[in-house]
């Protein structure tokens, strides 16, 4: 049963568009630790409170308006130089906007949320009595300065609803006519007396900063539930534009068709002909792009949370650490955007909890007490490249190695013949944590393996570099978007393929005089590299019909192989249809080539997964690729 | 009786307010209805098209509600227009700002169609005297 039968709707914008106000706040107060008196940044934080208050009003949200009223008081009376932000008051806000994004999600879900903790509420209370609130408890952080009681502000306020009532009773003229005062009455005084009965204000922080930490699991929620999508209406406008010239267009071929039939094919008729598809294949061209625009969003988006993130996180840790953001504008595909969420919390917590050093340590080795993360997104060429960047003390490959070798990760062996470069890698093997203890923060067990995980899934790539002493970078190269797909078709057994262009480095002639045996398996070395040759037609389980002429140098998960093919036809973008009701393993989808013929897209992944542990349940390729034969 | 073909003018920096304006407005008939996401950009419609009635939110970024209606009280062409004030402040002192800066009425944040119908009869009443 939905709490907002009838306004679901309404519900779901408000959702969304005060899901971004918040997050927006949630920045905005991370700005006003540094700038605790810049009056913009303070009515900024008024007015979002003020707009979400005023939206949950419309949708009977009692517990958001109860809080958001007094988030919104406590700011008023700060921009008003009434009160003064002490480091404790911004815990108990922070612990606030933590509880609205926890209301927003039970709204998601249709529920009315919960009122909020008492003791939140009775601390803010307090503070906008101009009470000191109680010390943070769970913050080791740099010890902040003694709490300045703000000068008193009159502890109660006359009841505005009687007050209101009073005077619009006689609502104001329209006073066009009269410019000056109308006369408003006032009501009687109303008794003045204390809002809210007296607290103890010792104890209650550390309850009330707790909801803070589940802040960002709250939104995730939210995130993969958003459905609805925000278009720039000047793009809605191409696209529509871009259609009606289609139309036209079609209209002028189904003319030409009509003249064609009736046997009129003299040149002129022809040319047209020409022209009209020449200009409907721009025309689609340009729709397409059009409709790909509609699904690109800036990466700002996501990039709005991490602020609030890395400074709890920071705080926690007793760090001091800045993250700096640029390219908030570049744009990606919203669907990629939503599956980037979760690499990118998790790096920028790894970057603040293993990346950067504590204060301390920091001082002892002569580099400033803050530590600056870099959170960068830019568009090279026809992908987009995301990095994380810390100035810490960098990743040691010999202490990666010697964990992996004490987690059973890897051998001895392997360990010792693995480089620098390599030995950076092993933090992407799942099992893999460098810290021996788990803390609150970390091992909740999403590992570095499941962010390399997912930014395969977006056919992206993960690189390390990382210099001890000086600090890590993780690079994420990812396609603009997942809906065009570029590959590079290859023949085998003459049978078309597609294979996913991010995953091909080169491709190489196959010599046999340049294939050598390395225990019992065919391998190729190129310029140093070993490389084991595999042939596409036995790992879909056909027999080959010819020796394999050219290789694909292959870039898989951890290893590199050649996949021998027969031919190959050339690269192209490509839309991947998905098959219904059937998943063959190492099928990625199929698609239509310029013929009309089907050609099958692999996904190399599952296909080497497949070979590794055979599974009876799955449907194999080779069935598969039988039925496909029979039916054509 | 009212004209229902009316042109409104509903200013908001929140989208989903402005929509619940509309709808509310809807549901009284008016379906006339045009928008604006703050008080600059409610200025310039104001002055490039003609409306008949003003409904603006006080608190806004960029220009607010109190400035919007100053600015169009301070304009010949514009200052015999109806401007109704929406806001989450139900207090005294707004309250009389929002009058002395010639606000036609002032309704409180949340509302009903029933309020808002109330609010406009009284302005029209006004008007028509």
């Amino acid at each position: 049963m939905s709490d907002f039968a009838g306004m679901e709707d309404l519900l779901q914008d408000f959702l969304t568009e005060s899901s971004e106000l918040l997050s927006d706040v949630d920045n905005k107060l991370v700005e006003l630790e540094k700038r605790p008196e810049d009056k913009h940044l303070l009515n900024d934080i008024f007015r979002g409170f003020h707009t979400i208050k005023g939206g949950a009003g419309f949708l009977n949200v009692d517990a958001l308006i109860n809080l958001c009223h007094r988030t919104e008081n406590l700011f008023d009376k700060l921009r008003n130089g009434q009160l003064k932000l002490t480091p404790e008051l911004m815990d108990v806000i922070l612990a606030a906007t933590g509880v609205v994004r926890d209301m927003f999600g039970a709204m998601g879900q249709a529920r009315q949320p919960a009122a909020a903790d008492p003791s939140l509420l009775a601390q803010l209370d307090a503070a906008l009595e101009g009470k000191a609130v109680a010390a943070a408890a769970p913050t080791p952080a740099p010890s902040p300065a003694p709490s300045q009681p703000a000068p008193a502000v009159a502890g109660s306020e006359p009841d505005w609803q009687l007050l209101h009532q009073a005077v619009t009773g006689q609502a104001p003229k329209a006073s066009t006519s009269k410019p000056t005062a109308p006369p408003v009455p006032v009501a009687p005084a109303v008794p003045t007396q204390p809002a809210h009965p007296p607290l103890p204000a010792a104890e209650p922080v550390a309850r009330a900063a707790a909801p803070a930490a589940k802040a960002p699991a709250a939104s995730q929620q939210l995130a993969t539930q958003e459905t609805t999508i925000r278009i720039d209406t000047n793009r809605l406008d191409q696209v529509l534009n871009l259609s009606g010239e289609i139309g036209l267009t079609k209209n002028r071929l189904t003319t030409l068709r009509t003249d064609i039939l009736s046997g009129k094919t003299d040149g002129a008729t022809l040319k047209a002909l020409d022209e009209a598809i020449g200009q409907l294949d721009l025309l689609v061209g340009d729709l397409q792009n059009a409709v790909m625009k509609t699904r690109m969003q800036p990466i700002g988006r996501l990039f709005q949370k991490y602020p609030r993130l890395a400074r709890d996180l920071a705080r926690q840790l007793g760090k001091d650490v800045e993250l700096v953001i640029s390219g908030e504008e570049t744009e990606l595909d919203k669907t990629m955007l939503e599956d980037l969420n979760d690499p990118l919390v998790h790096l920028v917590r790894n970057a603040v909890d293993h990346g950067v050093e504590t204060i301390e340590d920091r001082i002892a080795i002569g580099k400033p007490a803050k530590s600056i993360v870099q959170l960068s997104a830019t568009q090279v060429g026809d992908h987009i490249l995301l990095e994380i960047i810390d100035d810490g003390k960098g990743m040691r490959p010999d202490v990666l190695r010697r964990k992996a070798v004490e987690k059973g990760l890897i051998d001895l062996e392997t360990a010792n013949s693995m480089d620098d470069k390599q030995a950076l890698q092993l933090v992407f093997l799942p099992g893999f944590s460098t810290k021996d203890q788990i803390s609150s923060v970390s091992g909740r067990g999403v590992g570095m393996d499941v962010v390399k995980t997912n930014i395969q899934k977006l056919n992206g790539r993960i690189d390390i570099q990382s210099v001890v002493g000086e600090g890590t970078r993780f690079s994420i190269s990812l396609p603009l978007t997942l809906a065009i797909l570029p590959v590079l078709v290859v023949r085998v057994c003459d049978q078309p393929f597609a294979v996913p262009l991010a995953m091909v480095r080169e491709i190489i002639p196959i010599r046999p005089e340049h294939i050598q045996e390395v225990s019992g398996r065919a391998t190729i070395v190129v310029r140093d590299e070993i490389l084991s040759v595999r042939s596409l037609a036995r790992l879909i389980g056909w027999e080959e019909t010819q020796t394999p002429q050219f290789g694909v140098l292959m870039q898989a998960a951890e290893n590199s192989f050649i996949l021998a093919i027969d031919s190959f036809i050339g690269r192209d973008d490509v839309v991947i249809k998905p098959l219904q009701n059937i998943r063959p393993r190492g099928i990625a989808g199929a698609t239509l080539s310029g013929d009309g013929s089907v050609v099958l897209v692999l996904d190399m992944e599952s296909m080497l997964d497949d070979t590794q542990n055979s599974d009876h349940s799955a449907i194999k390729t080779t069935q598969f690729l039988e039925m496909l034969t029979h039916k054509a | 009786m009212t004209d229902k073909n009316m042109r409104f003018l509903v200013v908001d920096d929140f989208s989903t307010m402005r929509r619940i304006v509309r709808n509310l407005l809807k549901e009284l008939g008016y379906s006339n209805v045009e928008e604006a996401e703050d008080g600059q950009v409610a200025l310039h419609k104001l002055k490039s098209t003609s409306f008949d009635f003003v409904v603006s939110d006080w608190n806004m970024p960029n220009m607010t509600g109190i400035e919007l209606l100053k600015a169009v009280r301070g304009d010949a062409t514009l200052k015999h227009l109806p401007f109704l004030m929406i806001t989450a402040e139900a207090k005294k002192e707004n309250i009389i700002e929002a009058a002395q800066a010639g606000a036609s009425g002032y309704i409180v944040k949340p509302f009903t169609a029933a309020t808002l119908d109330e609010k406009l009869a009284k302005i029209f009443q006004t008007l028509n005297k």
